[in-house]
């Protein structure tokens, strides 16, 4: 998916760009009067969204839009937002001072000395909004890939500039947020909604992951990292019954990729216990023959971090 | 470099000679199915560039070079985000008949989202070579269409292979010693 996250200073008309943007590329346009719109669809009408999960809020969004679209976002801190996604244009509108005071006037209309109360408030509010929302008041040209002045280009002039960066860096050729990376994502930021209280009218709540050690952190990362779905200790399967039919022993393995239909087992132990979870692999794989599952010993886990960084060497088994 | 003077280093997995004798064989099989075509080889960065040159230099077919590189994956610094071109090619691969040339497939991870990103492009045809596989690793099924070796489950080095971006320049593949 392609994200043109476009924000820029007060006044200077950013909203517009964004727009103008949309129209051009045939993206969809996020504004934040749609997030509103849509957070209303999605959790209620009485939802109140604290600003502090504004973020995975809006994010959630995104990842929802970006299956089927590409987008312009236009809200502060889409240049923050961004990052989720790898197809990203992070641009910023800037304008001297003088010249976002002259767009208030013509927009409010109203004089000189208004306008400049006015931007004042304005950009108190925006200071205040991104503190709250990002934990950052300003937004440093480094953040950006494009910074436009509009000065001396037109709206339709920066559209068409943004068109340009849009084709020329191949970000129409990106297909849209897979089903699975959507899932993923959306996953992980109706955990942290579920933090605030917010979640969907159904009151589906997530289960809070509790990983029964560092590998199966590192691996969750992992697949995240690889925007791969995944979901933790989902099943468990009974593989030895008592004459009497009760469930004597159950194994659960430790994830479940389900674009895949893959179990994997991560078994980062000492060799007695190895032995014994040996056994119930196999029985596992003897009673339920057309599952999938891989099982990850110590040393093929070692090497896997270590070949992503996270360790210094491969340790002995 | 001799590998077997490398402190670090346990055993040679293959030799210089092995390995020049067997991409000269995927090589001639490489251009028997691309006979009367112009092949794109896209190399991944860092790892792949020993093996891509080999291997272009015994092809029989025309060939146009072209690399990208991926963001890695590091679990040091919180959270790693996610996987994206660090690097991307340089021309378009629409209409073109692409080789993937990697060093390394083990989970599959990265081919498989390497493959997913470039199918997007509109190539002709997007076929897979690596140097090695080391299938016992494997977790996402990817297709390898050319592999010179497949390789145990051993953390090897050598031939463009790293480890702490040193041991590339070996003209063989050896297996690390584990850390006592």
């Amino acid at each position: 998916m392609a994200l043109i996250a476009v924000s820029g200073h007060p006044g200077c008309r950013f909203d517009e760009v964004a727009r103008f943007s949309a129209q051009k590329l045939g993206f969809e346009l996020l504004t934040q009067a749609r997030i509103r719109t849509l957070t209303r669809e999605e959790f209620g009408e009485s939802a109140k969204i604290p600003d502090r999960a504004y973020s995975a809020l809006v994010t959630s969004i995104l990842a929802r839009l970006g299956t089927e679209h590409h987008i312009v976002y236009c809200a502060v801190g889409g240049e923050v937002q961004a990052r989720h996604f790898p197809g990203m244009l992070r641009v910023h509108v800037v304008a001297p001072e003088n010249i976002r005071i002259g767009n208030i006037m013509l927009d409010h209309r109203v004089d000189r000395a208004a306008a400049r109360q006015l931007l004042l408030e304005m950009e108190a509010a925006d200071r205040a909004d991104r503190k709250a929302k990002f934990g950052k008041t300003k937004a440093t040209a480094d953040l950006f890939d494009l910074v436009l002045n509009s000065e001396a280009l037109t709206t339709e002039q920066m559209a068409e500039l943004i068109q340009t960066a849009v084709e020329s860096s191949g970000l129409k050729e990106r297909g849209f947020v897979s089903q699975a990376a959507e899932a993923q994502l959306q996953f992980q930021m109706r955990f942290k909604l579920s933090r605030y209280g917010i979640v969907p009218p159904g009151n589906i709540t997530l289960r809070k992951k509790m990983f029964a050690n560092t590998s199966e952190e590192i691996f969750a990362n992992l697949l995240d990292f690889y925007r791969i779905a995944w979901e933790y200790e989902p099943r468990s399967f009974p593989i030895q019954y008592h004459p009497d039919g009760t469930v004597l022993e159950s194994f659960t393995p430790d994830f479940y990729l389900p674009e895949f239909d893959l179990y994997v087992e991560l078994t980062t132990m000492k060799q007695s216990l190895v032995t014994r979870k040996n056994r119930k692999v196999r029985l596992l794989r003897e009673l339920y023959p057309h599952l999938n599952i891989q099982v990850f010993y110590q040393k093929d886990f070692e090497n896997l971090v270590f070949k992503y960084g996270l360790a210094e060497r491969p340790v002995h088994s | 470099m001799n590998a077997l003077e490398i402190p670090g280093l346990d055993r040679v997995l293959f030799t210089g000679e092995q390995i020049d004798a067997r991409i000269r064989e995927l090589a001639a099989e490489i251009s028997r199915h691309y006979q009367g075509r112009t092949l794109k080889l896209v190399g991944v960065l860092k790892g792949s560039i020993f093996f891509l040159t080999t291997l272009a230099r015994y092809l029989d077919v025309p060939i146009k070079i072209d690399f990208l590189a991926i963001s890695s994956f590091s679990n040091r610094s919180g959270s790693p985000g996610v996987v994206r071109i660090a690097k991307d090619l340089d021309e378009s691969i629409e209409g073109e008949d692409v080789l993937l040339v990697e060093d390394i497939v083990d989970t599959g991870f990265t081919l498989r989202y390497l493959l997913q990103t470039l199918a997007g492009r509109a190539p002709n045809s997007l076929s897979v070579c690596t140097f090695l596989d080391r299938n016992s690793r494997r977790i996402v099924q990817v297709p390898v269409d050319y592999r010179c070796f497949e390789i145990p489950d051993r953390f090897v080095v050598g031939f463009g292979l790293d480890h702490n971006q040193l041991y590339r320049n070996l003209d063989c593949v050896a297996v690390m010693k584990p850390e006592k």
